[in-house]
Parts: C-alpha cells; structure tokens; sequence
C-alpha cells in the first residue's frame, strides 16, 4: 500500500491532502500555521519524516518552522537565516528550503529575499550564511522582480559536493563550485531583462530552474523571457520554445522517472500573468525540449488566474502525478502524464507552492 | 524595589510563541524590563517584534496600559501593581 501526501503552502496557512495510490479520493485537512503565509514545504524523508515550512508575515517576519508530526504542531526555530551583524541586506521571506545531499542527512539550505543562501548543518536548528551570495561582487547591481530581490531556487551535484547552483530574481543563475563560498554567473545563452551598468554577465530573471537527477550538469528553466536548457552545467544555456504560446511562465517540473519529459505553464507576458484567454493549459515535452505539446483536457475555462514558481510538483508514484496549484486557490491534478486533468475539492487561499510526495506504507 | 507582576497581552497569532497562551505575566521592576523580561522568558517572540536592528517592527504598536509607547514622554517608568503590557498588530492586512 501506498498513500500521496500534496502538501500546498499558501497565503493564509498550510494544507495537506491525502489520498491513497490512485489519486482518486481525497481528504482535505484543516490549515497549519493558520494566518501565516507559509512560502514553501519540504517534506524531508532522509531520516524520520520532517515537515519543513518557509513561514512569513507582513507584520511579523519570517521564519523556519519544523513540523515532526505530519503537520499536528510544529516549533519555530529560535536561530533561523539571518544575514550578518553590519549587512546592508534584510531578511523580508525565506523562498525554498532544500534537502542537502543524501550523503548529508542533516544539512538544509534556504534561500531567501533579500537574495540570500543559508545553510545548516543540523536539520534546521541553526543556520549560517554563505556569503559567496550577499558579498557577491556583482550584487551592487542586482534588482529584484515582483517577488523581490529572491533567491528561489537551490540545486546540488550529487557527483560533485560543493557544486550548488542557484537562480535569483532577476539576476540569473549562479554556480558554487566551492560550497557556496564564491559564485559565478552562469547566464551565457539566457535573455537579460535588467543588465548591469559594469556586470554585463548579470540581469536575467530565471523563474524556476529542474535538474536531471541522473546527469547533474543537465538543467532546464522557466525564465521570465523563454525556456532554455543546459547541458555544461549553466556555462551554456539554449532556447527551446518551439510549439510554445508564449515564452513567459514560472513553474517548471520534470517527470522524476523520465528526465526528459518536463511540464511547464506558459501565462500571458508579463504585465499580466494569467493563464492566456482564461484557459489554464500544461505544455509537455518527452525530448528535453525539443518540441512541446498541448495539454488541457478537463482544465477549466474562464479561469483568469495564474500559477507561482513553486506551485507546480509531481509526485514520484510509478506513473508520476502531476499537480499545480493557482493564484485563486484550485488545485488541478493528472494521474495519466498530462493526458487529462482533474480538480481536487477545494478552494484554498492564494497558492504559493505545491510538494507532492508517495509514501509507502509499511 | 520588588519585582512587579505585568501582565503581557500578545495577538492570537503570536500565541504559538508563548506556550499556546496569548495573555502571559513577566516580572520587572521597570517598563523596559518588563520587555525584557518578555523576550527572556519568550525568545521567540523577538523575532516578530524586533526587527534585526533593534528597532520595532514597523506594524507592531506596543502599549503601557491604554497608552502607546510613542506617546510616552519615556519609557523608563517604574512598574506599579495592575500594570499591563499590550502588543498590538497595526493596519488590518488583507
């Protein structure tokens, strides 16, 4: 037996829904961190199972919360990411919290707005700052997006400890081959939306970065301005667009058994940012990018929303399924690759990310 | 000078910080210690109160009694039995 948890952070809580392997009934749960805006999810299962929430508040702040229970309660961390005493930079939200490599089972990064990276090395408890990113050389001439000055997006090379590659808005990707000491730009190839006055190698806006799990260096993005990929690691980065309605969009996730099936959601450019003519549509491709191809299959009409860079997941069920969350709170889900979609019962506050998990039953 | 019991009324949401309890009493000699005595007895809360530089958040009002702390010609006012502390949230948010 097998059961799916989709986790769904949004602007006034955390949401759990529960089915079994089919994917066909389920059950909603009460909000978590009722009144918190929670950023993003992590379910960590290296060890025992662990809810990680990137939790925020126009008031008050943001912060880590840790969650041993499947969601029942959970416990702010006294010591999470803080920029260094005499920063220029401010710690507005944390983005992403992502498990460090299996061979470390209690390192997590965070990445943060200001754009900011953060490790720790004790599964959340303490966090220190990897200044390759806030005393960038550059960074004098970095300039955030609608989101912010946001670090988003962390990936790591299993093949390679200390390689970490990072996207920020709207400042492009970066690559650590140090641990996060010092970073270079790795934009070559990708459009530049605000390009620095002496750093010409920076101002591309990334919106979501995936990785081919099996072949590290091999990476594809939604960007602000088309989709692209790179098989050097970010040292070249190539467009492909072919089929697709529109280059603008922010999520991007990958089929985890089949790394060259990726899904994204094209939206109309930019200053509007919804699903184009309300009709919300998947793009799939099954050859890394090559070509693209139309999905939309039981997606509503007159659905004048749109999707965050994070509200987009797949779960890692035999066939993978497929979710994406909305700006007005529905939830559409496939469980045949993207052949045909459904809405899951519910209509929750504005979605800012989507983590979609199987766990087998013992 | 006796330590004097100060009652600290926190938001709902803030309740999670202070054991789940959203009205807690501190005890201090003085309203600046009462504060502290707060955040000493209740750690997390600094972090939604404080901002990094030590400075109130910019939407947190704090009041002494019914008055607030920016209407106080200072701060540095011996506590007094009954006292009361009262964190608020400012603007209404969305």
């Amino acid at each position: 037996m097998s059961k799916t948890i989709v986790l769904v952070a949004t602007e006034k809580g955390a949401f759990f829904l529960h089915s079994d392997g089919e994917r066909k009934e389920w059950n909603v749960s009460r909000p978590a961190l009722k009144g918190w805006k929670v950023n993003n999810l992590l379910l960590d299962e290296r060890g025992a199972p662990t809810l990680y929430a990137a939790v925020g508040h126009f008031v008050y702040g943001p912060t880590v919360q840790v969650s041993r229970d499947w969601g029942e309660t959970w416990e702010q961390q006294e010591h999470g990411p803080k920029f260094g005493d005499g920063s220029d930079s401010t710690l507005k939200n944390i983005w992403t919290i992502v498990p460090g490599l299996p061979s470390q089972p209690d390192t997590l990064y965070a990445g943060t707005d200001d754009a900011g990276l953060f490790v720790s090395h004790d599964s959340g408890a303490h966090w220190e700052e990897l200044t390759g990113i806030s005393q960038h050389q550059t960074r004098g001439e970095w300039m955030g997006g609608a989101g912010g000055l946001c670090l988003h997006t962390i990936l790591l090379d299993k093949d390679r400890p200390g390689r970490i590659w990072v996207g920020i808005s709207a400042v492009g990707v970066l690559r650590s081959d140090d641990g996060g000491q010092s970073f270079q730009p790795c934009n070559e190839g990708m459009p530049i939306v605000i390009e620095g006055k002496e750093f010409k190698n920076i101002g591309s806006c990334v919106h979501s970065m995936v990785q081919d799990p099996a072949q590290p260096s091999h990476l594809y993005q939604q960007n602000h301005q088309g989709v692209l990929r790179s098989f050097d690691g970010g040292d070249h980065w190539e467009r492909i667009e072919s089929g697709l309605p529109s280059k603008f969009g922010f999520p991007m996730v990958m089929d985890p058994h089949d790394a060259k099936r990726l899904y994204i959601v094209p939206q109309e450019a930019d200053e509007y940012r919804i699903f184009q003519d309300g009709q919300p549509t998947v793009y799939r491709t099954e050859n890394q990018g090559d070509t693209w191809e139309a999905l939309r299959n039981g997606l509503p009409d007159d659905c004048y929303s749109g999707v965050l860079r994070h509200a987009m997941a797949v779960d890692s069920h035999e066939v993978a399924g497929i979710y994406f969350g909305t700006s007005g709170g529905q939830i559409f889900y496939s469980i045949d690759g993207g052949d045909s979609w459904q809405t899951m019962p519910c209509a929750l506050p504005r979605i800012l990310a989507v983590k979609a998990v199987a766990v087998k039953e013992a | 000078m006796a330590p004097i019991a100060l009652s600290v009324t926190l938001p709902g949401i803030l309740a999670t910080c202070a054991g789940g309890e959203n009205t807690v009493t501190v005890e201090a000699e003085t309203l600046p210690g009462g504060v502290e005595a707060l955040l000493q007895a209740y750690p997390l809360l600094k972090v939604h109160l404080f901002k990094d530089d030590g400075k109130l958040r910019e939407h947190v009002m704090l009041l002494y009694n019914d008055q607030s702390f920016d209407w106080l010609e200072s701060t540095d006012i011996p506590l007094k039995e009954g006292d009361r502390l009262t964190v608020l949230q400012l603007v209404s948010g969305g």
